[in-house]
């Protein structure tokens, strides 16, 4: 790979995941609705809150798709260009995440506390936030947030598939001028879903840092799905002579880096809570360090310990088995922690873990899956018109 | 990486190439590694992808240095907080424990950035015989537009890994390569254009 060599880069076309794939997936979003239904009836408590839960976290991974596209086309990144398609394609999974987030909006009395107005009455606090807490203006903005994802993520979808066939560069101008217009928006919006979705878990409790925390879970956990996605389909042998060791290194070091964020963010939230001591805000750590829930608690650094001791070596952000192990990792990691969120709210006892939230998960993989399978079915796998993809391809750095 | 110069005379001190282009001086560079000289180097007004594998270089040992400098400074930080708040004078505040470690996280945590990033620097300008006060004449070219690769003259005993040094052959060398102008350099001063 001598610099500046260049030449015409095949097309890989789309990528057609092999029908057992496909018959899996499916399988698997059968087994998602009725264990979602059997946990209705056997326990309903547990099936919302895996509902819940799970609606935050697979609907931030398409969101972050998004998020990452948006930054690279912000800072003109050259490096992603390859694996562009690849986080691009989360992002058709957010028309379901609006599905997933009406059925929490229909399932509101079981998730949220404060939409019961004889739970808010006589409560000062609550009486206070009822303006802003109501199920009109919770489900109205909610949704309205949503639409607005899609609608940047249909722009910019077009604009990248259309350059597929043209190469016409100013479609990539026209990314990146919406590239700021839609970070700035979901900077709020995300921290507004953060709140509402999250933190209102516990109507008593804030934490202005709150949106931050769940920012840093959304980016943690997109970089490791594109990880996992490209070590996948580079192992199916698409992206041969596509994406080398120097694009995973760069996933890699992008993982590292915000492990590191997400317990620099998570700490500031704890530390300040825990210091300033005051009874409005340590109910949070107070029932999550205490009885059934302290185990986890502090089990929760691994999610930071882990990747931080596995990647920091340069050959281990090089190795494809090694990125692969901490990328699901990091992604089950991530899973636990809204669990360590969502939960405490509905079980003070503890954390449930049994067939009603494995089944829940299970029937989101499968939806996510198949979208992410039906969208690199249908477009290129590689951004072929990309015009920085052939500098990105002889990538060469280090 | 320089050999010592230390008599102060005017001898000649290496022969120096100049490249035009990035492209030049990466396929200039493979040829005079292969001419296996014992001390030679490259200057460019900025990095050059890839040059560092044409020229041979190893992997850097300084993120080990980094490693064990935020290492030491996790442990003075975290360390002399404990001392002097749990040990030394132990003070009761708001009724946390004198050892209350959360309390004491950033302070940790930014001496452990402080020691990695110093020590870092430190090494480096250490291994890399910085800050260098004797070879200072720079072509002005060399930061705006030019390339230049300079085999060194070799003062040391020979040994027969290397090929032996001599300011004819050595200019040949570069000639081969591709370098568009070529000239022996003296002690004094390395580019005094």
């Amino acid at each position: 790979m001598a610099h500046g060599e260049t030449g015409k880069i095949k097309n890989p076309g789309p990528f057609v995941f092999h029908a057992s794939v496909k018959s899996t997936l499916l399988v698997l979003m059968i087994v998602g609705v009725a264990t979602f239904g059997g946990g209705l009836m056997a326990d309903s408590k547990r099936a919302w809150a895996s509902l819940v839960q799970n609606h935050f976290f697979f609907m931030s991974l398409a969101l972050g798709g998004l998020f990452i596209a948006a930054l690279n086309y912000i800072t003109s990144a050259m490096w992603s260009a390859p694996i562009k398609r690849i986080y691009e394609s989360f992002t058709s999974y957010l028309p379901f995440a609006l599905l997933t987030f009406l059925a929490v909006a229909v399932g509101i009395h079981h998730i949220y506390e404060w939409s019961h107005p004889e739970f808010v009455k006589g409560d000062l606090v609550l009486e206070g936030k009822a303006s802003y807490l109501s199920i009109g203006f919770f489900v109205i903005r909610n949704v309205v947030a949503l639409c607005i994802w899609i609608f940047f993520a249909m722009k910019m979808l077009k604009n990248s598939v259309a350059q597929d066939a043209n190469g016409d560069h100013r479609l990539t101008l026209k990314n990146k001028a919406m590239a700021p217009v839609f970070l700035i928006v979901f900077a709020i919006t995300y921290t507004m879903a953060s709140y509402d979705q999250m933190m209102s878990l516990d109507p008593h409790w804030f934490s202005t840092i709150f949106g931050v925390y769940c920012f840093s879970g959304l980016f943690y956990s997109t970089l490791a799905l594109t990880a996992v996605m490209a070590i996948y389909l580079r192992r199916n042998g698409v992206l041969q002579g596509i994406v080398n060791d120097n694009h995973l290194h760069d996933l890699g070091k992008f993982m590292y880096a915000f492990s590191v964020f997400w317990a620099y963010i998570g700490f500031s939230q704890f530390m300040l809570i825990w210091y300033a001591n005051m009874p409005e805000e340590t109910g949070y750590f107070l029932h999550r360090l205490h009885g059934g829930w302290a185990l986890m608690t502090y089990l929760l650094p691994l999610k930071f310990l882990v990747p931080f001791f596995l990647l920091l070596q340069r050959d281990s952000k090089r190795s494809e088995s090694r990125l692969l192990g901490v990328g699901l990792f990091m992604l089950a990691a991530h899973w636990f922690d809204l669990m360590w969120v969502v939960q405490p709210e509905f079980f003070k006892e503890g954390p449930q873990f049994g067939w009603i939230e494995i089944g829940t998960t299970i029937g989101f993989i499968g939806l996510f899956g198949t979208c992410v399978v039906r969208f690199m079915g249908k477009h290129n796998i590689v951004a072929i018109g990309d015009p920085r993809l052939p500098e990105a391809v002889f990538h060469h750095h280090q | 990486m320089s050999s010592g110069n230390s008599n102060g005379k005017s001898s000649a001190a290496g022969v120096i190439g100049y490249f035009d282009s990035p492209d030049a001086i990466l396929s200039g560079m493979k040829k005079v590694k292969a001419a296996n000289f014992k001390n030679f180097d490259a200057f460019t007004p900025f990095p050059v992808h890839g040059l560092e594998h044409a020229q041979g270089l190893k992997r850097s040992f300084l993120p080990w240095v980094t490693f064990f400098g935020g290492l030491t400074g996790l442990t003075i930080g975290m360390g002399f907080q404990y001392w002097t708040s749990a040990v030394d004078w132990p003070i009761n505040v708001g009724g946390k424990p004198f050892f209350s470690w959360p309390a004491f996280v950033p302070v940790a945590y930014e001496v452990t950035v402080l020691l990695a990033g110093l020590s870092t620097v430190a090494a480096m300008l250490l291994v890399n015989g910085l800050p260098n006060l004797k070879k200072r004449t720079f072509s002005v070219s060399l930061t705006v537009d030019k390339f230049a690769i300079i085999i060194e003259a070799d003062r040391g005993a020979q040994n027969g890994k290397y090929r032996p040094y001599s300011e004819n052959d050595a200019i040949e060398v570069l000639k081969l390569a591709g370098a568009s102008g070529v000239k022996a350099v003296t002690d004094s001063g390395w580019f005094e254009n």
